[in-house]
């Protein structure tokens, strides 16, 4: 009689306990590098089908940005896109982002797609490394951006190495699905960030020209796209303001939501 | 003792009628014993006064005179049995002895074809030539007259009693037949004697005694007595194989089955022995591998002292089919679930996913399609082009959505084309999709919610029912019971409908437990018109791939067989079947083609041809013909000449344009029914002889045939009245009557 009532409460209890380890997080707000405080949507809470995960990292230590140019352009940035996509496609898509942490055990698996800025200043552990490889391989999909020139690049490729140290970085082809999804994107330009607007330059350091690469894994389904030497970011956050250029603003949503389209059809 | 008291054999009585011999009328023996009867009352009644016998006493008293009286007259007017005999010397016993393989069985000690031997040997042959000519004969596939018992040897790879039965039937024509004697095991495998054979013997009256040699039931032993495999397939789908069998003498131990393709292990289970002779069904799953025909032995493998070790295996057939079935996946928005079904197809090498995914309000995006114009304008609008598909997924796209024309179209595609139709969850599925009206609802296996707000994000958790239990759609673990658990610690689907209420014949394969809430239906299945349907009610499974090990392959099984379900008994425009898969000692099958046309009506006008390939690569071509009842069913006999494999590629044309072809296997096999069914089969044995007015005994009574076997009707015969009124049953009743009296006038103290 006791096995009766306790084995079904065992199962119980297994249930509630594999279903909190793999229970999705709540909706959590952080500070932004540029943004004390942001106001939230009156459907922040809704329940959709794509939230756009924005990817917490450790950066390298570079003065005031140290633990924190994952927030960069962050809120903001993050929702304008996601007003874009629910207004350019038929994605249900939830109006707030989700900060995303790898060492939040398996929360990164419950969400599909990531975004992430300034990964040339990331940081990451091997046990990092080791979880954004295998959130990838399942399925995953890891949108880079806001990154410039050769030394950002070397670090970002410290951190990606470590990610995947036998898969080679590549030009993503002009032909590749991702420029086709939903837009044709074969002419595509560099995207400045919002620093063009006092500089006048379209590029940061010696990241001249526009690079588009990615990680392919063995289906020859992108992983992980980057947008080197360019800032989407910037422009979907500044997509508001009159003074940003509407052809950088037009642009960079035009990715994004190919990006976004992309991840949830390969 | 029958003998003893009735004085002559059962048989005799069996065969013959009782007549009064004495010439005396019968009623004037009513009468006699009326009046008898009455005097013997009328003489106690005078007593009553004068006696201590009084009442019930009296009645009792009266009751015994009355019935010795009337035993005495019966024996004065001379009962006899007036009986049709044999004449001796005159008349021909054809003695049959089964010289099957099964009669080289061995059992305590001696073969069964020694045991027959010795009980003809033993007395029997020697008292029927003492009255009449004895023929012998050994039969297995065919009959053959022998000289002498030691001709026999047990070699024939085939048992059939009906032919060797209307073959001595026959020579009864120019030889005086009077009786039959059958010695076999009974162990019939072809077909049994059918009512056909019964009818010419009862017709030529010759009783047929049978004469059982053999356990009724095998000390220990396994026999496979059926085994199921699907007669066509798709490369490398998942298949079950049901297997059948009994087992004596292994109750509660373990044995292990398993299924050989070419010789190779493609399934390997333990099997726990229920009770002795108890018919048992296993499940084995195994792989279809690649395109062709196949052969799969199932076998038991033998255990320590099973006697008959040559019933532990089956041979099937069946034919793997190259054809590249096609799916497509209709999905009204961007969703995570598209992307990762699209993913677990994508490692599907055997089926062709294609969808159309509304990206924006007026965009589609097409992925795995054949060419450039495939779904340029979006959902198939015509026969052609939606019937070139074997399935529908329905993802979450409004009903609306969906033109008159293209409605009727889908319920044409099940109906009529006989296609298979998923229907996902999503938030504008089902109720919530407006999918509560025709043509869907006789569509749908379930009777939707009438209100909207069905689709909710919440997570959901998973379970099978006893029906999913052996579902090849949600085994996802090789073993059931492991695949029930395993379903049990599946991630949670975030998001699920409610379907509402299962349809009476539709099948719950899974259920789902959310917001704590009672179970209900997560995965319902039911088969409509030519075709089947399904819905799903979760919107969320891609949470099985993200949320388990990057090896675990939960989620890719589960879409790859659920879709695979979807496909599997879609029929091209031709459709080969056959009357038989397997041809165990015979060799006539029957081919059967349903052909149709583009719009998947019968094509009665058609001409079809079958081209075979046998054994050693001989080829032969049959042509079809109409089935006069059935419109666009075409049927042809084909003798299958030599044992081994066929192929036959079944095609069918209408003018020079062809409509298509299919193919189907089978298989000739010889002298493997002889391993089966090896037990005696005394039922068979005992019909046979009491359909035929003979006898049926077993082996060790044998020689008492000699005595029954006089009295038969045909043959050279004649007529004898045998005296019954002096049988010792009557004296002995005599006896017992006035015995009766005396105790009982005893035991009253009138003595």
């Amino acid at each position: 009689m006791r096995l009766k009532v306790l084995i079904p409460a065992l199962a119980a209890l297994l249930t509630i306990v594999v279903g909190m380890t793999y229970a999705q997080k709540p909706f959590r707000q952080f500070q932004g590098s540029e943004y004390d405080e942001f106001p939230l949507p009156p459907d922040y809470e809704e329940k959709s089908e794509l939230v756009l995960g924005r990817l917490m990292y450790k950066s390298v230590s570079r003065g005031f940005r140290r633990f924190t140019s994952w927030t960069i352009d962050y809120p903001r940035a993050d929702r304008h896109l996601a007003a874009g996509i629910r207004r350019l496609t038929r994605t249900h898509v939830r109006s707030v982002e989700q900060p995303i942490s790898l060492d939040d055990d398996d929360d990164i698996y419950n969400w599909p797609f990531l975004y992430a800025v300034e990964v040339g200043h990331w940081d990451l552990t091997d046990a990092q490394a080791a979880r954004l490889r295998d959130y990838l391989l399942r399925g995953g999909f890891l949108m880079c951006d806001d990154f410039h020139g050769s030394e950002e690049w070397e670090m970002f490729m410290d951190g990606m190495r470590k990610v995947f140290p036998d898969r080679p970085v590549v030009d993503i082809e002009n032909g590749d699905a991702i420029f086709h999804v939903l837009y044709d994107l074969d002419d595509r330009y560099q995207v400045p960030g919002a620093q063009y607007l006092w500089t006048g330059r379209t590029y940061e350091r010696d990241g001249v020209e526009a690079r588009w690469r990615g990680v392919y894994d063995d289906k020859g389904r992108l992983m992980v796209a980057l947008n080197h030497n360019m800032d989407l970011g910037d422009a979907w956050e500044w997509s508001d303001d009159p003074r940003y250029p509407e052809k950088w603003a037009s642009l960079a949503y035009r990715i994004g939501v190919n990006y976004v389209m992309y991840a949830m059809t390969h | 003792m029958f003998e003893f008291f009735f004085k002559y054999p059962a048989a005799a009585y069996e065969r013959g009628k009782i007549v009064l011999a004495g010439g005396w009328p019968v009623w004037l023996l009513v009468l006699a014993i009326v009046a008898g009867a009455g005097f013997m009352g009328y003489l106690l009644y005078r007593q009553r006064n004068e006696t201590l016998i009084k009442g019930y006493r009296q009645i009792a008293i009266w009751g015994l005179q009355s019935a010795l009286l009337g035993l005495l007259l019966l024996m004065l007017w001379q009962p006899a049995l007036s009986v049709t005999a044999l004449k001796a010397q005159q008349n021909v016993v054809a003695v049959i002895i089964d010289d099957s393989k099964s009669m080289g069985l061995v059992e305590d000690g001696s073969s069964r074809r020694e045991k027959a031997i010795r009980s003809l040997d033993g007395g029997l042959l020697k008292d029927l030539r003492e009255k009449f000519q004895v023929r012998l004969y050994r039969t297995g596939e065919r009959l053959q007259k022998i000289d002498k018992l030691e001709q026999l040897n047990s070699s024939d790879r085939a048992t059939r009693l009906a032919d060797s039965m209307k073959e001595v039937v026959a020579e009864a024509g120019s030889l005086p037949i009077g009786a039959v004697v059958l010695v076999s095991d009974g162990a019939e495998n072809s077909g049994g004697i059918d009512l056909e054979t019964i009818q010419e013997i009862k017709r030529r009256q010759i009783p047929v005694h049978t004469i059982g040699v053999g356990r009724e039931k095998l000390i220990k032993d396994i026999e496979l007595s059926e085994a199921q495999t699907p007669a066509k397939a798709l490369q490398d789908s998942r298949l079950s194989a049901l297997v059948t069998f009994r087992q004596y003498g292994y109750a509660g131990q373990k044995g292990k089955l398993t299924l050989r393709e070419s010789g190779k292990v493609v399934a390997s289970q333990d099997v726990v022995f229920k009770q002795d002779g108890v018919q048992q069904t296993e499940s084995a799953l195994f792989n279809a591998g690649s395109a062709g025909a196949k052969n799969l032995d199932l076998q038991i493998d033998p255990l320590p002292g099973e006697e008959n070790t040559l019933n532990n295996k089956l041979t099937r057939v069946f034919d793997v089919s190259s054809a590249k079935p096609r799916v497509l996946y209709v999905e009204g928005e961007p969703r995570w679930e598209y992307k990762f079904i699209r993913r677990a197809m994508e490692e599907d090498k055997t089926m062709e996913l294609v969808t159309l995914l509304r990206t924006t309000p007026n965009k589609f995006y097409r992925q795995g399609i054949g060419n450039p114009k495939e779904l340029e304008n979006g959902f198939p609008t015509t026969v052609d082009e939606l019937f070139g598909y074997q399935a529908i997924v329905l993802g979450t796209v409004e009903a609306a959505w969906f033109t008159p024309t293209q409605q009727e179209l889908l319920h044409r595609f099940v109906d009529k084309r006989g296609g298979g139709l998923i229907f996902l969850a999503g938030r504008a599925s089902f109720s919530d999709g407006g999918f509560a009206r025709e043509p869907f609802i006789p569509m749908l296996p379930v009777t939707l919610p009438e209100r909207k707000g069905t689709f909710h994000r919440d997570p959901a958790t998973a379970e099978l029912t006893v029906a999913g239990r052996d579902s090849l759609i949600c085994r996802i673990e090789e073993n059931a019971d492991r695949n029930l658990e395993r379903w049990k610690t599946l991630p949670y689907i975030l998001g699920y409908q409610e379907l509402g209420v299962p349809k009476p014949g539709a099948l719950t394969l899974a259920e789902m437990t959310a917001g704590g809430k009672a179970k209900q239906p997560l995965l319902v299945t039911q088969n409509y018109g030519r075709g089947r349907t399904a819905a799903f009610a979760g919107a969320g499974t891609w949470r099985w791939q993200m949320l388990q090990p990057l090896a675990d392959k939960s989620h890719e099984t589960f879409w790859q067989q659920f879709l695979r379900w979807s496909v599997t008994g879609t029929p091209t425009q031709v459709q080969a079947s056959l009357s038989k898969s397997m041809l165990a000692d015979e060799s006539k099958v029957r081919f059967r083609a349903e052909v149709r046309d583009k719009s998947y009506q019968p094509a009665g006008d058609a001409s079809i041809v079958a081209r075979i390939i046998g054994p050693n690569g001989t080829g032969s071509e049959v042509t079809m013909t109409p089935v006069p009842t059935e419109s666009g069913v075409f049927e042809a006999e084909y003798n299958a000449e030599r044992e081994g494999s066929y192929v036959v590629e079944m095609i069918a044309r209408k003018g020079v344009e062809e409509l298509g072809r299919d193919v189907a296997t089978f298989r000739r096999e010889d002298g493997v029914a002889e391993n089966f069914h090896v037990e005696q089969n005394r039922e068979l044995l005992e019909k046979l002889a009491q359909q035929t007015g003979g006898t049926h005994r077993g082996v060790a009574d044998a020689r008492k045939l000699g005595a029954d076997i006089s009295y038969s009707d045909a043959g050279i015969t004649m007529r004898e009245t045998k005296d019954l009124w002096n049988m010792p049953l009557f004296f002995l009743l005599a006896l017992a009557l006035r015995g009766s009296e005396w105790m009982l006038r005893r035991k009253w103290g009138v003595i």
